[in-house]
């Protein structure tokens, strides 16, 4: 079925809110699915496949910074999903850019890494300069870069994957971000080693999804949506003579 | 070098919003130039829009369907509405209705058959339904049965009702909700942005109002025509004018004005800026003279506004009993270059809230040329954001600053924790609920801000005794839950206005105060409360009709000129002039 941005915006906040979500944390990854599903980025797909996941984790596994100074920081998210977790990681590394002109951010142990690209995108509102890189643990190996100009609401991305894999153990469940205040940092592709490119969406590519996602609707799987609207009802009040009252309606409305 | 103007001409003054964003006072507001109806109409006559009517298969009940074009400089909207046959059992304007006199939406752009039989199969559903992406507006309506009975048994008779009957219910049809902004799959606010038709807020909701109450007439005259065809005759053109479109409404409307505070924000700016370079400018005699006529005229039609509800009756009442007084004071004072700042100061200490508002609605509707332009910044770019690097003292000081009102709370008093909202999950549909008394506050929503900014405050003031060099994201990363009412804070401290003023858990908080503030920027006369959570409104009284917009009016000022309309010369035989031209 076709829904419109607000009302997926709309139904994944009061679902994330179903979930458990903090009021801040739910408006912010209703806003990081519907900025990608608006763009055909499968931010619902990468939700569903993250939704159990969700559903199972705790408030109480929240990111902590296991080191930072002035211009980098190492947090930990403990597994969450960066829909629950990346916002206030993102918002440091934003702080210490402003302050030293650049910054990286690692964040390790989150999942769901796709759908961060939405949070990346308000930071790049507010006149940052965004890169975030993250390598996918599939067969063959994958990366994928993320790029957002300052002020532009779009980003550049190149997906890849490279044909010789380096001997190392690191679990590949982190996300690196680099902020820069003054320069742009987008992906281009020079690589002295083989590679071969999945994907490259470009900014004006994107731009034509969203207004083509505005003029004829988004499309979302039913089931999906079914789930969503499930999830809200949980913040729904059952209806009792006394709760109807509490509507403050007159007792007729023929006049 | 650059030239220093004069602060009161550039910028003059504007109210504090200690005073503005009163609660008490908000409720006071009335519709004045810069509501949403009033722009729209200039906006049609300006741009010279012109309206026909391309179908009207309706039988001799007036069941069936009616499209009307609109046609402007830039596009081409079509309104489709369709006429049922309603059980007066279902008749309800609850949101948990799910049946309806009439039901519309605005479709941008032509209708094929495909689209209609899409919406015919959908736009009665309403909210079960599953709208077009290029329907702009979906909204439903009832009838008030009295009058389009005593209507269609007038005009069928070949007479013409009593005007009377207007006065006490302004319309034939009441709306009972209004969507638009993406809603049950409509087209998304976001794609109008850029539509110099309808990027104003709510102007295509109000164009779909607007078309409904020409489709109110062309169908009451239709009835009457099948039932007498020989005898009946149309609407009076004064009857037409004196025709507007009620809404009921409750407390749906509460959580968007929270939910959207830059856009309030923008909306009370704007309204307190056009008062303000009303109140700088130095007045002539004839500015005198129609204020006069204008105050002559509010307390004529605030005179004629009839309700059931006791409070809002005095408050008419006190209102209409001041007003001789604002114009002996008028007709008496020395022509002063700061006559408007004299009366604004007079009103203030000698007048009820309604009152004072009222001479502000009349001092605004005296300067188009520099109030109007305003109309175009009604709209905000919505999005509350963080500041990180904030030091966190410095967000101490915006809180005791910006917010020293909801810090003066105790919210230990069970008095001020007494209320809380909910949406219920019979459609969604907002409600209050006494704490600990009735099921639900754990899924409480998020409206009530004070307390919010409150509790805020005490725990960053918590963790700056710990790190006072701490900037806003450290005290974040510690204590999330705050993000969402951090940003809100950073982002409205910005503006002057755009919070509202009160506790919205206290026990003596009215409801109907959140529900007249926004109704007053869309345009709505004769306030009827029907409870303290639940009202009902007209919008579009007095309007010049849609023949009088296709005939392309060269005085575009008289026809703008519709504000507080009088109950045309009927059997009360009063305010005919006034309706017919409005008095210049």
């Amino acid at each position: 079925m076709k829904v419109s941005h607000n009302e997926l915006q709309g139904l994944c906040r009061k679902a994330f809110l179903g979930m458990g979500f903090e009021e801040g944390d739910a408006a912010d990854a209703a806003d990081m699915v519907a900025w990608m599903q608006c763009l055909d980025l499968g931010g619902l797909a990468a939700l569903s496949r993250g939704l159990d996941y969700l559903l199972a984790e705790t408030s109480d596994a929240l990111p902590s910074v296991l080191y930072q100074d002035g211009d980098l920081a190492v947090l930990d998210g403990h597994g969450s999903s960066v829909l629950r977790s990346s916002s206030l990681a993102l918002e440091l590394g934003f702080a210490k850019a402003r302050a030293r002109g650049l910054a990286v951010i690692k964040i390790r142990h989150c999942h769901n890494r796709q759908l961060i690209m939405g949070y990346l995108a308000r930071l790049a509102g507010r006149g940052m300069n965004v890169t975030a890189f993250w390598r996918n643990a599939h067969e063959p190996l994958t990366e994928q870069v993320v790029g957002f100009r300052a002020n532009h609401s779009v980003p550049e991305i190149r997906i890849y994957t490279v044909a010789d894999v380096p001997e190392e153990n690191e679990p590949n469940d982190g996300i690196t971000l680099v902020m820069a205040n003054h320069v742009d940092l987008l992906p281009a592709m020079r690589s002295n080693y083989r590679y071969d490119l999945l994907a490259r969406h470009e900014e004006s590519d994107l731009l034509a999804c969203r207004d083509r996602a505005y003029l004829e609707g988004i499309e979302v799987d039913d089931t999906l949506w079914e789930r969503l609207k499930a999830l809200a009802t949980r913040m729904l009040v059952e209806a009792t003579d006394d709760s109807r009252q509490g509507a403050g309606a007159g007792t007729h409305d023929n006049d | 070098m650059t030239e220093l103007r004069h602060p009161t001409i550039d910028s003059p003054a504007l109210r504090p919003a200690a005073t503005v964003m009163d609660l008490e006072r908000l409720g006071s507001l009335h519709a004045s130039r810069l509501s949403f109806v009033r722009s729209l109409v200039r906006q049609m006559a300006r741009q010279r829009w012109q309206i026909s009517r391309v179908r009207f298969d309706l039988d001799a009940q007036g069941y069936g369907v009616a499209i009307y074009r609109l046609q402007t400089p830039h596009g081409r909207y079509h309104g489709v509405i369709f006429s049922q046959y309603l059980d007066a059992a279902r008749r309800s304007d609850r949101v948990i209705a799910d049946a309806w006199d009439v039901t519309f939406g605005v479709v941008e752009g032509d209708v094929d058959e495909a689209l209609l039989e899409q919406m015919a199969r959908n736009v009665p559903l309403q909210e079960a339904g599953r709208q077009h992406p290029r329907v702009l507006v979906l909204s439903r309506a009832n009838r008030s049965l009295r009058n389009f009975a005593q209507f269609v048994e007038a005009l069928s008779a070949g007479a013409q009702p009593d005007p009377a009957w207007l006065t006490r219910v302004g319309y034939l049809y009441r709306t009972t909700a209004v969507y638009g902004n993406g809603k049950f799959g409509i087209a998304d606010f976001m794609r109008l942005r850029d539509n110099p038709d309808f990027r104003r807020p709510f102007s295509a909701q109000m164009l779909a109002v607007y078309l409904l109450r020409h489709f109110s007439i062309d169908q009451v005259e239709h009835i009457a025509h099948c039932r007498a065809p020989e005898a009946a005759v149309p609407l009076a053109r004064e009857l037409s004018r004196y025709l507007g479109i009620g809404n009921s409404t409750g407390l749906g409307m509460a959580p968007f004005l929270i939910n959207h505070p830059q856009l309030i924000q923008q909306w009370v700016y704007c309204r307190e800026r056009a008062l303000a370079l009303a109140l700088s400018q130095r007045p002539e005699e004839a500015d005198r003279r129609r204020l006069i006529v204008l105050t002559r005229r509010a307390m004529t039609h605030l005179a004629q506004t009839l309700t059931e509800d006791a409070e809002q009756s005095a408050r008419n009442a006190a209102t209409v009993a001041a007003l001789p007084a604002v114009i002996a004071w008028l007709e008496e004072m020395p022509l002063e270059a700061d006559l408007w700042q004299q009366l604004a100061d007079w009103s203030e200490r000698s007048l009820s809230l309604e009152a004072q508002e009222l001479i502000n609605t009349l001092l605004i509707e005296l300067y188009p040329a520099l109030v109007d332009p305003l109309e175009d910044e009604m709209g905000a770019e919505e999005s509350l954001e963080l500041t990180p690097d904030m030091p966190l003292v410095r967000l101490r000081q915006l809180i005791e600053t910006h917010f020293d009102w909801a810090l003066a709370e105790d919210f230990t008093m069970p008095e001020a924790r007494y209320w809380f909202w909910y949406r219920s999950v019979e459609k969604e549909e907002p409600r209050l609920g006494v704490r600990g008394v009735e099921p639900g506050a754990d899924k409480e929503l998020a409206l009530a801000i004070a307390p919010l900014v409150s509790e805020a405050h005490e725990a960053l003031c918590a963790f700056l005794a710990d790190n006072p060099r701490a900037l806003v994201v450290d005290f974040l990363i510690a204590r999330p839950r705050y993000k969402a009412i951090v940003r809100r804070i950073q982002t409205m401290a910005q503006t002057p206005y755009g919070e509202i003023r009160a506790n919205l858990w206290h026990r003596d908080m009215k409801p109907m105060h959140l529900l007249r503030t926004k109704l007053s920027f869309f345009g709505a006369s004769r306030f009827d409360p029907k409870s303290d959570r639940w009202v009902r409104i007209t919008l579009f009284q007095g309007a010049p009709l849609v023949e009088e917009l296709n005939a392309e009016p060269h005085d575009l000022a008289a026809f703008d000129d519709w504000s507080f309309p009088l109950e045309p010369a009927g059997r009360q035989g009063e305010g005919r002039r006034e309706v017919a031209g409005g008095e210049r």
